[in-house]
């Protein structure tokens, strides 16, 4: 017997959009030649290269030869950390990054460059003038993501990113839960890198970009053939890149009217919610649309999730680790919760693939689920 | 709808043909690995398969599960092993004792954290591939001994609390080691070659010494050199350090003597060593703690069978109960009667019960 499944965890990863999978398909069997190649299969290679960022370049407002493509969001933050930084500067991130920053951070400190943490407030967001009051005179680069993975808090990066160029430091900001959710514009905002994802917003896993602005210095990660203006070698991904092109594009040109779908579903869960009596509350204010890091009390969040998978829904937990365990996460008791608040949160989000019918069910699955559990609860305790 | 039963999956052969058994008996199957410790806390080798709790045990796990169409999830437990079994482990060696982790993770994580995370999901049963058998009888459920008396695993059971029996399968108490790999092996289960670990999971290298130093430092330091003396008291010896030591231990002394000698006795407050004969190491007597009794109305005396260690004869031996305080006196003397170490009292190939053997006479 198999139900059907509930998918609501966008933040982590998104399914395939059906037209970017015939496109992927299309691609995977007619375009095989090496961009690098002079004959016309190389040539139709390139082309799907060339389009795709493009496609990238106009969904952040940027030229085309500033997105550099590589297999990953975390290629992208590694590239620019280790490309950047040398030994004897400073660098300043923030202490709820993603693993792809905080974990270079040992490797940094081996080559001798230091670095500042900044925390999030009690809202889920980096201060600008925390970061200000943290440059010094040997400041490299500064590194904040626009959007918290956790939480999916919005940070003021156009603040952070205009002190920085008044301070002449470099700052990079990790986009992999900004891009094709909120609007972009590297025309208005002062960011020198970006990393991004096409899994993030329906395209292909395995490919990433870097948005350099021209002009900035980058050292490659990857050494060897000439591809990405020197800066990223290896053979091209030609179809992941294809599927990245598309997913920009009809991320960007959508973006009203998906923003405006999935804020109807969120107002609409949280209606559900309240009409139950359930107990919650939101983790993080200035979210972007969909992603609710949100405490159910009285009930375990592991439990939660897996309760709800039981049911044929699929929402997170905590932060993962290699081995697939999750625990509470810290960042929710820096920020201020109790541990047991923490342990009692998880993270649900929405996307454009859901509709209300898909909303109903997962609010009125949790509030069966905590039905139970607070009976329970209630059972041991009496 | 059939029940649910939460299977325990250490990501080797014996839990994925427990699962596989479960499945086909018409459960509605849940895989769960109890992430019980992180390697970078206690040492070893991360990417050996072999071990539980390694990222290569917990990926078999998932594909077995995924095979067989079952959810799997990696849960974790490591606070309450750390805790209950990690470092009672280290007590006991500083104490001069050898510890049993094995019976305190089966009755403090796996059998009470474990029941526990099966009420929250609404599970009637937990699973796992021990070589053990539960009969459900009217009323009550017997710990019996496994089928394979090679493989039997009834000894490390005896502290589970009594009224987790009802809600416990062995799907492998029937079936012998050979049979789980050949039923593996047909189901093409990856899991199905991957060798035996007869060591402490959490100390993979099998190097407790070397465990005991990483894990706490700074006691292990204060742990010199000692004496080592013998029955008249005499020192006839060096040696490098209490905890390097158990009960009946003969290697590794660093004696020249024409007769064997054994540890008989560790002190660790004198950081001394006793040998002996071997017929020093035989023991009449021990008492007990920590006893868990898995059946009703035991009386005392009572003649039971008792087992010393695991994979050790049983023996005729009496149990008396004095205040509270449980005695065995054994049919013959008994070697190496260690402090530390389990007791397990059987009835035929029922499990009584059990405890810890806390002093020999």
């Amino acid at each position: 017997m198999s139900i059907k499944r509930i998918y609501c965890d966008i933040s982590a990863t998104t399914p395939l959009d059906p037209r970017i999978g015939e496109l992927l398909t299309d691609l995977n069997e007619h375009i095989y030649g090496n961009p690098s190649s002079i004959h016309r299969e190389g040539q139709a290679a390139k082309a799907v290269v060339e389009k795709s960022r493009r496609q990238i370049a106009n969904a952040i407002n940027a030229q085309p030869d500033e997105i550099i493509f590589t297999s990953s969001g975390s290629e992208s933050n590694n590239m620019v950390l280790k490309g950047v930084l040398r030994s004897g500067d400073h660098f300043i991130t923030s202490s709820y990054e993603h693993p792809a920053i905080l974990k270079v951070l040992p490797f940094l400190e081996s080559q001798n460059i230091e670095t500042t943490l900044v925390k999030p407030d009690k809202n889920g967001m980096v201060q600008p003038a925390d970061i200000e009051a943290n440059i010094q005179e040997n400041t490299r680069l500064i590194s904040i993501m626009w959007v918290n993975n956790e939480l999916g808090t919005i940070n003021p990066i156009f603040e952070i990113g205009s002190i920085a160029k008044e301070k002449n430091v470099l700052f990079h900001s990790d986009a992999v839960q900004a891009f094709g959710k909120i609007e972009i514009n590297t025309e208005e905002i002062p960011v020198d890198y970006l990393s991004m994802s096409a899994h993030k917003l329906y395209g292909p896993k395995g490919i990433g970009a870097l948005y350099k602005r021209g002009g900035t210095k980058l050292d490659p990660l990857i050494h060897g053939g000439g591809q990405e203006s020197n800066l990223r070698a290896s053979t091209e991904n030609v179809g992941g890149i294809g599927g990245f092109g598309m997913a920009a594009e009809l991320s960007t040109t959508n973006l009203e009217e998906n923003t405006e779908h999935i804020l109807r579903l969120e107002t609409y869960f949280l209606n559900l919610l309240n009409e139950q009596n359930i107990p919650y509350s939101i983790n993080g204010k200035k979210r972007i649309p969909g992603v609710f890091n949100i405490t159910f009390h009285g009930v375990i969040g592991q439990d939660l999730v897996l309760q709800l998978d039981f049911l044929g829904i699929g929402i997170s937990f905590g932060s993962a680790c290699a081995s697939g365990t999750v625990k509470a996460s810290e960042m929710l008791v820096e920020m201020g919760l109790t541990k047991e608040d923490a342990l009692s949160t998880v993270r649900i989000s929405f996307g454009k693939i859901h509709q209300l019918d898909d909303v109903k069910k997962v609010a009125e699955s949790i509030g069966e689920i905590l039905k139970i559990n607070v009976e329970e609860f209630a059972n041991h305790a009496g | 709808m059939p029940d649910k039963v939460l299977v325990a999956m250490s990501g080797g052969v014996d839990s994925s043909v427990a699962l596989l058994k479960i499945v086909e008996m018409g459960y509605d199957a849940i895989g769960v690995t109890m992430k019980l410790w992180e390697y970078h806390d206690v040492g070893g080798n991360l990417l050996d398969d072999s071990n539980c709790c390694s990222v290569g045990a917990i990926n078999n796990a998932k594909l077995v599960c995924d095979r067989l169409n079952v959810p799997h999830y990696t849960l974790d437990f490591t606070d309450v092993f750390q805790k209950s079994v990690v470092d009672n482990f280290a007590d006991e060696y500083l104490a001069g004792r050898t510890p049993n982790p094995c019976v305190r993770c089966n009755s403090l994580v796996k059998w009470d954290a474990f029941v526990q995370q099966a009420d929250k999901l609404g599970a009637a049963y937990i699973a796992t591939g021990h070589y053990a058998k539960v009969q459900h009888l009217k009323g009550s459920s017997v710990l019996k001994k496994g089928r394979d008396t090679l493989k039997d695993q009834a000894y490390v059971l005896w502290g589970i609390p009594a009224h987790t029996l009802s809600r416990t399968l062995f799907p492998l108490g029937d079936l012998t080691k050979e049979e789980v790999r050949e039923i593996a092996r047909k189901n093409k289960f990856e899991t199905a070659e991957i060798p035996e670990s007869m060591e402490i999971c959490f100390v993979a290298d099998n190097n407790y010494k070397r465990f005991l130093k990483e894990y706490i430092p700074e006691k292990m330091s204060e742990i010199g050199a000692g004496e080592i003396v013998d029955e008249s008291g005499e020192v006839v010896g060096e040696h490098s350090g209490y905890t390097d030591y158990t009960i009946g231990q003969r290697k590794g002394l660093g004696l020249s003597t024409p007769e064997p000698r054994y540890v008989s006795n560790i002190d660790p407050s004198n950081n001394q060593i006793r040998i002996g004969k071997k017929e020093s190491l035989t023991k009449d007597n021990c008492e007990v703690s920590g006893v868990n009794w898995l059946v009703d109305n035991m009386s005392f005396p009572c003649d039971i069978q008792a087992q010393i260690r695991y994979n050790s004869p049983v023996i005729d031996a009496t149990i008396t109960q004095k205040d509270h305080q449980f005695s065995v006196e054994f049919a013959q003397p008994q070697i190496a009667v260690t402090p530390g170490q389990s007791i397990v009292f059987y009835k035929n190939d029922i499990v009584l019960g059990g405890g810890i053997i806390e002093k020999n006479y």
